[in-house]
């Protein structure tokens, strides 16, 4: 069965990665890259824990063939901060966007590429972009909270 | 999970020709999110697979000189919501294929591949039914191409007429004029993200306040997009009249083949076409 | 999953009785059966059905056999145990046959319970149950086709 060589940036850093066909993207990341901050949550791309941007694309890594990734850039929760946590981070810490963590990273992700795309979204633009970022904690209003705190301090998407 | 053989063919007649090699044990890969779902569920175990990712303008969206567009089989369901051209000709596609899951299945599933996967759940279908689209279809043993209605290409569950060693190369929408209305409406039961539990896209041409013309389509009430032909026939010629949509809409009871599943009963589901055809009719005369 | 198909034939009912309970012709009713051979032991047979719902493709391989016969009164039941090997589903269909006249003719009656474990099962029972009901539209069909031809 055939083998492709993958050659894409994993938040900024070059990789380049030998897979069999159907390496779906969340392996490439996690097992393949090492980087566990994004998670498979229910393998169907259902949930969103898996997001990630692919050169600025929000996608779910579980339903993703690792091959397309190449010559792309590839943006996981650990690539969004710097030296510094990003606003968006930050305000997800200060509204109780998160409580056990586990669907955080996705939307974190989902989050970053909604502002990117809006950097002042109305209701309905964050409704229907984090539709489907399932969340079993929160109830979804601190997610919002932090996502509007964002969106006011001017902050677009990493 | 056993892993195949990946080409990834740079033109069409490359993809053509490794598909007529490889034409009784190969899949094509468009998007691959339903190619992704069925191989981890053991499903599907091809030993070859072609993916159309890397073929030029595979993914374009044109307009023809008839206001007609053209939709490139990669062209993602995203890539339509937000084509200007679409957005030009038939702004209610793009609003019937915004409906479809969440953004980031938009950003990957294709609508070629929509097509060609005949998912009797599914919307875009549905939709390009309605809007009586047509199909290009390219290898095969015909040199060259050949168009076919949609709702001849998808023949049941999962099933389209596809040859061995063909594939979709684009899906085509006629021009419209100023009587053209259409519409697409989904019906959820448990979120929105759901598949339907009964859709309907319709298309109407109403010209001195009498349906021209009118094609209904409802979706996850068959095995595959099913025709309300009862209700165009009682309405087609007619004057468009309100008072006489509950009437009509309740012939498409019997244009509706549902089964029991999860996301409703056979008669719920028969009722519930009733309910959003009507709704449909009304949307168009609105 | 219960399904229920009927069939009219225009033979009278006794003969066509005989036809659909000599197993390995009733068998190769089902559509696209093939390999019908008998096991061993009474009454069972061995056979091999090859699906296919759009991409999936199954090789359903099993046993089948009469659970139940009473001809009498022109009723009878047969088993149906099957499996895939590649995707490692199964599929136990539980099928009661009955006559009923009609005229000069008679009415066949098919009703099954297929239970299905495993993959299959997974790939979403809607899905299987039309590819189910058309399999067994058609074993209706045929079966009251083979009973109609045999000559007297």
């Amino acid at each position: 069965m055939s083998e492709h060589t993958v050659r894409f940036t994993l938040n900024g850093d070059p990789r380049e990665v030998r897979l069999p066909a159907g390496r779906r993207l969340i392996d490439l990341i996690r097992t393949d890259c090492g980087l566990t901050g994004t998670k498979e949550g229910c393998s169907v791309g259902v949930c969103g824990a898996c997001a990630v941007l692919v050169d600025g694309v929000l996608l779910s890594a579980c339903l993703v063939p690792a091959v397309t990734v190449d010559g792309a850039g590839v943006t996981t929760v650990e690539g969004l901060a710097s030296d510094r946590l990003t606003p968006l981070q930050e305000a997800f810490i200060t509204e109780g966007g998160f409580q056990c963590g586990i669907c955080t990273p996705g939307q974190l992700i989902t989050a970053t590429a909604l502002l990117a795309a809006h950097p002042k979204p109305t209701e309905a633009e964050i409704t229907e972009w984090m539709t489907g970022s399932l969340c079993r904690c929160t109830g979804y209003h601190g997610i919002a909270r932090a996502i509007r705190k964002a969106a006011q301090a001017g902050v677009e998407g990493a | 999970m056993r892993s195949f053989d990946l080409s990834e063919p740079v033109s069409w007649p490359e993809a053509v020709s490794t598909l007529a090699q490889r034409a009784d044990d190969v899949m094509i890969l468009a998007g691959g999110t339903a190619f992704t779902l069925l191989l981890r569920q053991g499903l599907i175990r091809p030993s070859y697979v072609v993916g159309l990712r890397r073929i030029p303008d595979a993914a374009r969206i044109d307009v023809d000189a008839h206001g007609g567009i053209s939709i490139g089989t990669t062209a993602t369901h995203s890539a339509v919501t937000r084509s200007a051209a679409v957005r030009a000709s038939w702004p209610e596609l793009a609003d019937a294929v915004l409906k479809v899951a969440t953004v980031r299945i938009r950003n990957q599933a294709t609508l070629g591949g929509s097509v060609a996967h005949a998912d009797p759940a599914s919307d875009a279908p549905v939709m390009l039914a309605a809007l009586a689209a047509q199909v290009v279809v390219l290898g095969g043993s015909g040199a060259g191409r050949r168009r076919v209605p949609i709702e001849d290409l998808i023949v049941d569950t999962f099933t389209t007429s596809l040859g061995p060693a063909e594939l979709i190369h684009s899906v085509e929408l006629p021009g419209r004029d100023s009587r053209t209305r259409a519409v697409y409406l989904k019906f959820t039961l448990r979120s929105v993200d759901d598949y339907a539990t009964v859709s309907v896209g319709a298309r109407a041409d109403i010209a001195d306040g009498v349906f021209r013309d009118l094609r209904i389509f409802l979706g996850a009430v068959g095995a595959r997009p099913m025709r309300a032909t009862s209700v165009e026939a009682a309405l087609r010629g007619q004057a468009v009249d309100a008072r006489r949509f509950g009437e009509a809409a309740a012939l498409v009871r019997g244009d509706v083949d549902p089964i029991d599943d999860l996301r409703g009963s056979a008669s719920y589901k028969r009722e519930m076409a009733r309910v959003w055809t009507e709704r449909a009719l009304a949307a168009l005369a609105s | 999953m219960k399904l229920s198909h009927t069939a009219t034939i225009a033979a009278p009912a006794d003969r066509v009785w005989a036809v659909v309970m000599d197993l390995p012709l009733a068998a190769r009713c089902v559509p696209g059966v093939t390999a019908v051979e008998p096991t061993g032991s009474a009454g069972a047979f061995t056979g091999s059905l090859p699906v296919q719902i759009g991409p999936v493709r199954l090789t359903l391989a099993g046993v089948v056999q009469v659970t139940a016969r009473d001809d009498a009164t022109w009723h009878g039941s047969l088993r149906a145990d099957a499996k895939d090997a590649r995707l490692g589903g199964t599929v136990r269909a539980t099928v009661d046959l009955s006559l009923r006249e009609v005229g000069a003719g008679c009415e066949l009656r098919v009703e099954s319970d297929l239970a299905i474990a495993g993959r299959l099962g997974e790939f979403g029972q809607p899905v299987i149950k039309r590819k189910a009901d058309q399999i067994l539209a058609e074993f209706a069909a045929c079966l009251g086709r083979s009973a109609g031809s045999v000559s007297p």
